[in-house]
């Protein structure tokens, strides 16, 4: 059957359920579209070729045996490759972690997405150690956007939203410290969410900067988004920044369109650190949504710059002993930034942990008035691989830290956003962010869903050529 | 703090963290801790309370 690679995660799943179509027909569809077009995008630094068909045929199985099958039956999916999958080696990007032995169990999510039914295809391509927002990786190549190969798929999840773009599978599982689920989704051109901090488990995932670490998935479509991040809901003791929150299943919710929520424009610094093009895809996005009103979200500048700082610290310090001992292991394009950033001192490290608070505190006056904020999620598209700065304002700004500068300030303070896909003819993909209250991921997914059901957001498959 | 400045507390506090910098990383290690230097200096100046505790709850 063809075009199986093209279907969304649900409509993939109500297939094997109906018996259309086997599981074990997917996960070769899957497979042989990795094999036609990966070696392009290069996505994948591992394929999980006798687990997806052991998965699959366990799930054909069940259909067989008369029994019910689970929400993601048969999907294939495949996660950033700093995920344990039990019997790999946890690669988080990096040549040091080949040494590591393999995993002996799956991640929390991975055990979640198998329980949901879902076939793991393989492990995707990050920046090393999740320190970029470009997935430019020196040790297995860059990831390339799918819709232009010579430029960046963004990152540090860029082969999780690569692989969703290009069709290879339909759901994929990334991390966001700083933006590196949102920023790949925005020039990927897929949906993308970060929950809330704390909201699903980190547990057996390799960690960046614990104050800001969360994880999520991406789809192509805000169904299959919801769909994922419901199966993905647990109460997990293993990662001690989980809330104790009961599972709030979302899909249920999506129906309810945008009725009685209150939209807002993020201004100031959301609109001083945007190319004309990123505006305009908000624009697109406002204008739907019938949204006017500007909200400030106080001293954003340095909400970014003490996230910048946080992150320097925690994410340097967990990688002491290998800076001190192999520096040169490390990937070139963040080794200096890591050793540079080992040696702030304190006070900087705390006066941003401290005005953490305040901007939250500010942050939760605004959002007494309102329910969603919308902002673009990266200042511009995607980049040439290699470039080392892009233009904003009329002046030129470094590419691999700056793309990242409408993202910081809110996963600074754990807000929970969905990056929708604005398609604009000609241009490459610029998403735009549905930021919500904490723990209102629904708002956030219910606002994708109504724009994806007017045509304002989409993101059909890519064909990398 | 002057680039001498700077230089000077890099080594220092690379000795004190037991951190051996490569002369050839050196250069690297200066341009970006100037940009964080630059970025905490924003940061430090913004007046905060005493309230204003740290954002991480130890939860035993």
């Amino acid at each position: 059957m063809n075009g199986l690679h093209e279907l969304t995660a649900l409509d993939a799943a109500a297939k094997v359920r109906s018996g259309e179509v086997t599981a074990q027909a997917l996960a070769e569809a899957a497979l042989a579209r990795v094999a036609a077009v990966d070696g392009r995008v290069n996505a994948f630094t591992e394929v999980t070729r006798e687990r997806a068909l052991a998965e699959a045929a366990a799930v054909d199985a069940a259909r067989a045996a008369g029994r019910t099958l689970p929400l993601l039956a048969g999907v294939p999916y495949a996660v950033k490759n700093l995920f344990d999958i039990e019997g790999l080696t946890t690669l988080a990007g990096s040549k040091i972690n080949r040494d590591l032995p393999p995993a002996s169990a799956d991640c929390t999510l991975v055990g979640q997405m198998k329980a949901a039914g879902a076939v793991l295809v393989g492990a995707l391509n990050m920046d090393e150690y999740a320190f970029g927002f470009t997935t430019e990786n020196t040790h297995y190549g860059p990831c390339r956007n799918p819709h232009d190969l010579t430029r960046i798929a963004g990152g540090s999840s860029g082969g999780s939203a690569a692989a969703v773009a290009a069709g290879m599978v339909p759901l994929t599982l990334g991390t966001d410290t700083n933006g590196s689920i949102r920023v790949p989704a925005s020039l990927c051109g897929v949906f993308g969410i970060k929950p809330t901090y704390g909201r699903l488990s980190r547990k057996g995932s390799y960690p960046f900067t614990g104050s800001f670490d969360h994880v999520g998935p991406f789809a192509r479509s805000a169904r299959d988004l919801a769909a994922a991040y419901d199966a993905l809901q647990c109460i997990d003791q293993g990662d001690p920044a989980q809330s104790a929150r009961e599972v709030e299943p979302t899909s249920g919710t999506l129906a309810k369109g945008v009725d009685g929520l209150r939209i807002a424009i993020a201004g100031d610094y959301f609109e001083s650190h945007a190319t004309p093009a990123a505006l305009q895809a908000r624009d697109i996005v406002a204008a739907a949504l019938g949204a006017s009103r500007r909200v400030t979200l106080p001293q954003a500048q340095l909400a970014r710059g003490a996230a910048f700082m946080i992150t320097a610290v925690e994410g340097s310090q967990l990688h002491l002993p290998d800076l001190r001992t192999r520096p040169d292991d490390f990937d070139p394009l963040i080794r200096d930034r890591f050793i540079a950033n080992a040696l702030a001192p304190a006070a900087w490290y705390m006066q941003a942990q401290r005005f953490r608070r305040w901007f939250h505190d500010q942050v939760m006056h605004v959002f007494e008035t309102v329910d969603i904020v919308i902002a673009p999620a990266t200042p511009t598209h995607a980049t040439p691989i290699g470039a080392p700065a892009f233009e904003l304002n009329g002046a030129q700004v470094p590419a691999r830290p700056s793309m990242g500068l409408l993202t910081q300030p809110l996963s600074f303070i754990g807000l929970p956003i969905v990056a929708v896909p604005v398609p604009q003819p000609g241009l490459l993909p610029i998403g735009v962010q549905v930021i919500a209250r904490p723990w209102h991921e629904a708002d956030a997914l219910r606002v994708a869903a109504w724009l994806e059901a007017r045509g304002v957001a989409q993101s059909p498959v890519v064909n990398p050529v | 703090m002057t680039t001498d400045q700077m230089s000077a507390y890099i080594a220092a506090a690379a000795a004190a963290i037991d951190l051996p910098i490569a002369p050839e990383h050196m250069p690297g290690v200066l341009e970006n801790f100037e940009r964080l230097a630059g970025i905490a200096a924003q940061v430090d100046a913004f007046p905060l309370a005493p309230e204003n505790e740290p954002a991480p709850v130890w939860r035993p």
